[in-house]
């Protein structure tokens, strides 16, 4: 409260605010003011940008180049199709090539690393039913770590090697399913595989006939697991599950749900629909 | 108008007075009786104006919700159920987000509503229950007694009194006068003082000179009068409900508040919008967007700022208050804190108020009699002779008398009929000799003659307490010139001494020194008379005066002083190493105020006058160089033969200045000629006179007791006790709160940076969002609220009031400083946030390279497998979950950093170690408030050391800061660094 104060409201003033030709100063400080100030800003920020980069690199040489400090949010692994498109839907018509050629090749494609040759020439043979436990001794790396082969023929009639078109020319198709990766997860114990079962939901029951798996039962064998992460285990070899629906009813929505069974996973809480299980829409068109 | 008010109108003014007794059952004597006006009074109600029906209290509380901002955030909140609506018809469960957005951010602004609300009612209400505090008091007679009572209580048909300085206290019917003028410039803007007289001189009650009007003030003069409308129906109280609704002014500062809000909103909006184009340029969906928008402008926009300054001012209002200061208006107590000057009235304010004893020469030897509020201090020898002489003749010659029913009362406290200086006697003799109405009883008084001023003397004959002595004692004191030409001889342990002349110049001596302090000097003398002459029965003339009146003996010299307040020397010192000047300004005589002035220190020891300096040195007063003296008494007479500009030239030269003999108006020249210079004046006064002074001045201090309500309307505080070291105190408050609010305010604007930097990132380096819109809300108006609050109870920065005042044209409450220093120096610890941050990802598998540019596949839902650093694959939601724990993690971070930002927001310039660390308990909450989030997350407590370091270096930094500060003032550092 200044009695009395008066506002002189010219342009003018602001003018000179902005560049006061008699003084030489722009937004109220002279060049040598700006040099000093912008200077001190400038040390200023380098000294904390260089503090930050130092406990960043403080924090990194903290970090375990091969497992993580913390995985809590991966207690159940997430599951996934193959093949799929943004919404998860497999839809097309059996009588046309082209709607169904871009699943074909997809499949192709993402199976390529899974041909016998290649597993043979990279991999090991490992015995099943077994984790294929590889423990480092003490402070000597046991790198690089082997991996156990899947050959694609294990996927039989999905493997793209008999039937060239995974069943989607005959109204069979088939849908790969893989776990997502974990390290160090050890998804099933006293010698029991973990495996997938399938199932329509709800009222799609009938609609969805009898299913195929392969490898037989939809396991996912111990021997794949545990996973060291890909700087300690670079040829790791994701295991599958082909699904190959037999006699879908034809013409008709289809919601399918996939998910893993094994007697150490967590099952997935309700908010993640990806957690242990994975669900998809199937739509075979027949004309 | 005029006419309807007239249609409205009563014929009081014009019927005759018995008619008018008998129309209100009044006697224009002894007035109502108490039991009559008490029915009156319960029949009409208070005599007051009932306050214009303000907004009602929902429209106030709806205005809080619906400001500029919080519409911004209904729509938000309203897209926010819209989006949620369309992903629920989508079927998409993980869409609640938007759901608790939108409840977030209603209660957003319900919280600030209900926040803002309280405060603006707290606020009216502490104002208001200041009015009760000064009550209007008015003279009544009832029953024929004279009675004070409060102005409301008075009814139609009172019988009363007013006096100049008085407001009149309803629409009165006068009765009689004697040269009574009224102010009617509050009801027709007249400003010409109106003559009110006991005639009716005009059929308009608005202009007949009989008729004074409620609220106009008495300015001269003293009338007697019968109220013929009390309340509403007086004349004002009708205007005022003919014209109602004149709404509240906003004070400056929240002028100043609302201005830098607008300021901060109107960045925020455009840093907002540029988010939200950049957002849909890299193809986020509109309502995602908008929702980016949202949270800038939350983050950016210090919503409790305006309510958190309300609460400061109230809260010191009312510990002034307590301080017995009552501030009229908020933001007087801001500007008390930059005053840099103080005119002040002598009389009441720097001294007590009452005359004392304060020196007594008998025997050749000058005694101090004891002058503190509570006798507390020394007092002389009176073991003389002559004192025993000089204590009857001070106790018998004086006609003043205590009130009745007064035993329990202190001697000083007691009320006295009598002029001043025979209540210092009185209440002296009461105090050495004791019981002096007995023990005038015991002489019996014959005659008196009072003290006229043409013989300068007051004398009264007494017998004797010995009833076997026959003798009159003669008693007689005056001015001391006077009583020592009576006399031929003088007192002397006991003897009678002729009074040659080396006991008259030991007198002279004597008078001179008491009379250089600035006292009123007594002289007192005695004689027994002949008891031939003067036999019992004996008939004394005081008016022929047969009886002896010279060849007296001289007792002694009494001299009596308006003593300073014990308070006022300290308080006068305090405001000198606060770089506030005391004037004095004072009606009194030069040497008095000179005296008084160098006794409170106003005029310091040591300082001489341009007069000092010329006897001294034996030189005339003109080749005396003025810039020599510090010090400079001018009388009322040579102020009126200077001009302006010699008048600013004593105030520049000078830095003691005392101005005596002065009158009101005078008061007004002076205020106005430090104004001039720059200064930031505060002045007192009490007279109406004094009105213009005080509304010139910048901040008018009126006199609680002695004020006159024409004053303490125009005042801006009131002083409840009268006492200079009231303002004093004020004045420390007012800079504690200035102080303190740019603490809160800087404190609030730091975490603005940490805010917005991750939405810079993460638009900018496309990692994936670090900090969410429900944080920043929860950190705004959850855990952020109470240190800002809690700041303003900060106690002073011990050296506040070592520090020259501020000048309020530089130093405004948000300056470019403290702008600068809080969002670019101290808002760095968003670089903590992102420490954690990165930290908290890299735990988790994502590396910082790989974070930079992961942004559309982190957020792509239908991604359910992307990979992380060590080739592990993350569903949505878990990518999602690991986004919560990074807000949090952020949010921890910034908490961490605010914790360190409150304790260096502690001071501005002293070390933390100097102020104390935990001298504010109130800072706690936030500790309290960090200790439920998130406790359930294991890693917790790991996150929150990440921080630490950035947290100490803020401290540190900070500690930097205010050495380089206290040590090189002035310096390139402290300009640039010091807010």
């Amino acid at each position: 409260m200044y009695k009395g104060k008066e506002r002189k409201g010219s342009s003018s003033e602001w003018r000179d605010a902005f560049w006061n030709p008699r003084t030489h100063e722009l937004l109220g400080r002279t060049a040598s003011s700006w040099g000093l100030i912008l200077l001190f800003y400038l040390v200023f920020y380098l000294f904390l940008a260089g503090m930050f980069v130092l406990t960043m690199y403080i924090m990194l040489l903290t970090l375990d180049d091969y497992k993580p400090t913390w995985q809590d949010r991966l207690a159940t692994p997430g599951m996934m199709i193959h093949p799929k498109g943004d919404q998860l839907e497999i839809t097309f018509s059996v009588s046309e090539t082209e709607s169904w050629d871009r699943f074909t090749q997809t499949l192709n494609t993402f199976l390529s690393p899974y041909n016998d040759s290649y597993q043979v020439q990279m991999n090991d043979n490992c015995p099943p039913d077994q984790f294929f436990i590889q423990e480092d001794s003490g402070e000597v790396r046991n790198n690089p770590k082997r991996s156990c082969q899947f050959n694609r023929s294990m996927l039989e009639e999905c493997a793209g090697i008999s039937d060239r078109f995974y069943g989607y020319s005959r109204g069979q198709p088939c849908v790969l399913i893989k776990l997502n990766r974990v390290i160090g997860m050890l998804p099933g114990k006293n010698g029991q595989s973990p495996y997938v079962t399938c199932g329509a939901k709800r009222e799609d029951g009938d609609k969805l006939g009898p299913l195929a798996y392969y490898p037989p039962n939809g396991t996912f064998n111990l021997m794949y697991y545990p996973y060291y992460g890909k700087k300690a285990q670079v040829n790791y070899t994701q295991p599958l599950v082909a699904v190959k629906f037999l006699n879908a009813s034809v013409n008709t929505d289809i919601n399918v749900e996939c998910k893993i069974n094994s007697n150490t996973l967590e099952a997935g809480s309700e908010r993640d629909k990806f957690a242990g299980r994975v669900s998809f829409k199937l739509r075979i068109n027949h004309t | 108008m005029n006419l309807a008010i007239c249609l409205l109108l009563q014929d009081d003014h014009e019927i005759t007075i018995e008619e008018l007794e008998t129309r209100y059952n009044t006697s224009v004597t002894k007035g109502l009786t108490s039991t009559f006006a008490s029915q009156v009074l319960e029949r009409d109600g208070p005599n007051e104006l009932k306050p214009p029906k303000g907004t009602p209290e929902y429209v106030k509380f709806a205005r809080q919700l619906a400001g500029g901002l919080q519409c911004l955030m209904w729509v938000a909140a309203v897209i926010c159920f819209i989006a949620f609506g369309i992903e629920v018809a989508r079927g998409n469960v993980t869409a609640f987000d938007n759901l608790y957005l939108a409840i977030t951010l209603i209660s957003v602004v319900v919280v600030t509503g209900c926040f803002g609300y309280y405060q603006e009612f707290k606020s009216t209400n502490i104002i208001a229950s200041f009015k009760n505090l000064v009550p209007q008091q008015a003279i009544v007679i009832r029953d024929g007694q004279k009675n004070q009572i409060n102005a409301h209580q008075l009814v139609v048909g009172d019988l009363v009194e007013i006096k100049g300085g008085d407001r009149v206290p309803a629409d009165i019917r006068i009765i009689s006068g004697q040269a009574c003028k009224v102010d009617n410039s509050s009801l027709t803007g007249e400003s010409e003082p109106q003559s009110k007289t006991p005639e009716c001189t005009h059929e308009n009650p608005l202009e007949t000179k009989n008729i004074a009007f409620f609220s106009t003030t008495c300015l001269e003069g003293v009338a007697t009068g019968v109220i013929i409308n009390t309340g509403d129906r007086t004349i004002i109280g009708r205007i005022a409900s003919l014209a109602s609704g004149v709404g509240n002014e906003k004070t400056p500062i929240a002028i100043e508040i609302e201005h830098f809000v607008d300021i901060i909103a109107g960045l925020a909006i455009f840093f907002g919008f540029t988010f939200f184009v950049v957002a849909m340029f890299i193809g986020y969906a509109f309502l995602e967007a908008m929702i980016f928008f949202m949270a800038i402008v939350v983050a950016y926009v210090p919503e409790g700022l305006l309510a958190t300054v309300t609460v400061c001012l109230s809260l010191t209002a009312k510990r002034l208050a307590r301080k017995n200061c009552v501030v009229k208006n908020l933001e007087a107590v801001e500007t008390l804190g930059s005053t840099s000057v103080i005119c002040s009235d002598k009389t009441g304010t720097l001294t007590q108020n009452r005359m004392t004893v304060a020196h007594l020469w008998f025997d050749n030897h000058v005694h101090a009699a004891d002058t503190t509020e509570d006798q507390s201090g020394q007092s002389f020898d009176q073991s003389s002779e002559t004192w025993r002489s000089l204590a009857r003749v001070a106790s018998l010659c004086n006609r003043a008398t205590f009130r009745p029913d007064q035993e329990g009362v202190p001697i000083p406290k007691r009320l006295v009929v009598g002029d001043a200086s025979e209540t210092a006697l009185l209440k002296f003799t009461e105090l050495t000799v004791g019981n002096i109405m007995d023990y005038r009883n015991r002489f019996k008084k014959v005659v008196e003659v009072p003290f006229n001023s043409t013989n300068k003397f007051q004398l009264s004959i007494h017998e004797l307490e010995d009833p076997l002595d026959l003798r009159y004692l003669l008693v007689m004191k005056g001015a001391p010139e006077r009583i020592l030409e009576r006399c031929s001889t003088i007192l002397i342990k006991g003897q009678e001494l002729p009074l040659d002349e080396q006991w008259s110049e030991a007198f002279q001596t004597a008078y001179m020194d008491l009379g250089g302090l600035g006292e009123r000097v007594l002289g007192f003398c005695h004689i027994y008379l002949n008891e031939k002459e003067f036999p019992r029965g004996y008939a004394f003339d005081p008016d022929e005066m047969n009886f002896t009146t010279s060849g007296l003996c001289f007792a002694g010299l009494i001299s009596m002083i308006d003593p300073p307040r014990a308070t006022v020397p300290d308080a006068v010192m305090k405001c000198r190493t606060a770089g506030i000047r005391v004037v004095m300004v004072t009606g009194d005589h030069p040497i008095t105020a000179r005296a008084i002035a160098a006794n409170v220190g106003i005029i310091s020891e040591g300082s001489e006058t341009v007069e000092d300096i010329a006897q001294r040195k034996r030189i005339p007063v003109e080749q005396v160089n003025k810039r020599d003296a510090r010090a400079c008494v001018i009388s009322g007479g040579q102020l009126k033969d200077m001009s302006s500009e010699e008048l600013d030239d004593a105030l520049r030269n000078h830095p003691e200045m005392v101005f005596a003999r002065t009158s009101p108006q005078q008061k007004l020249i002076i205020v106005e000629s430090c104004q001039r210079l720059g200064s930031i004046v505060a002045v007192t006064g009490d007279g109406v006179n004094d009105s213009p002074a005080l509304k010139k001045a910048d901040i008018g201090v009126a006199m609680g007791i002695a004020g006159s309500d024409a004053a303490k309307n125009a005042a801006d505080m009131i002083l409840l006790d009268d006492n200079f070291a009231s303002i004093v105190t004020g004045v420390e408050q007012g800079r504690l709160i200035f102080d303190n609010l740019k603490k809160s305010i800087a404190y609030t604007l730091t975490k603005n940076i940490p805010e917005l930097t991750p939405y810079l990132i993460y638009i900018t380096v496309s990692v994936p969002l670090p900090l969410g819109c429900i944080t920043i809300l929860f950190i705004e108006l959850a855990t952020d609220i109470f240190p800002s609050v809690s700041l303003a109870y900060e106690k002073a920065e011990s050296d506040i009031m070592h520090l020259k005042p501020r000048n309020p044209r530089q130093h405004r409450l948000v300056n470019e400083a403290l702008a600068v220093y809080s969002y670019f120096q101290i808002g760095r610890c968003s670089f903590a946030g992102f420490t954690d941050y990165f930290t908290a990802m890299a735990q988790e598998g994502w590396y910082p390279l790989l974070c930079v540019g992961l942004r559309s596949q982190w957020e792509n839902v239908h991604l359910q497998d992307v990979q992380d650093s060590y080739g592990q694959e993350w569903t949505f939601s878990q990518r999602l979950y690991q986004e919560y724990t990074c807000y949090t993690v952020f949010f921890v971070s910034i908490e961490i950093c605010q914790i360190s930002d409150v304790l260096i927001r502690k001071t501005r310039r002293l070390s933390v170690f100097q102020q104390g660390f935990f001298r504010s308990v109130k800072t706690h909450p936030k500790h309290a408030s960090l200790g439920i989030m998130y406790l359930n997350s294991t890693q917790l407590v790991q996150w929150w050391f990440v921080p630490v370091p950035y947290g100490i270096l803020i401290f540190v930094y900070d500690e930097i800061r205010k050495l380089g500060v206290r040590r090189y003032p002035g310096s390139w550092w402290d300009q640039e660094l010091y807010y």
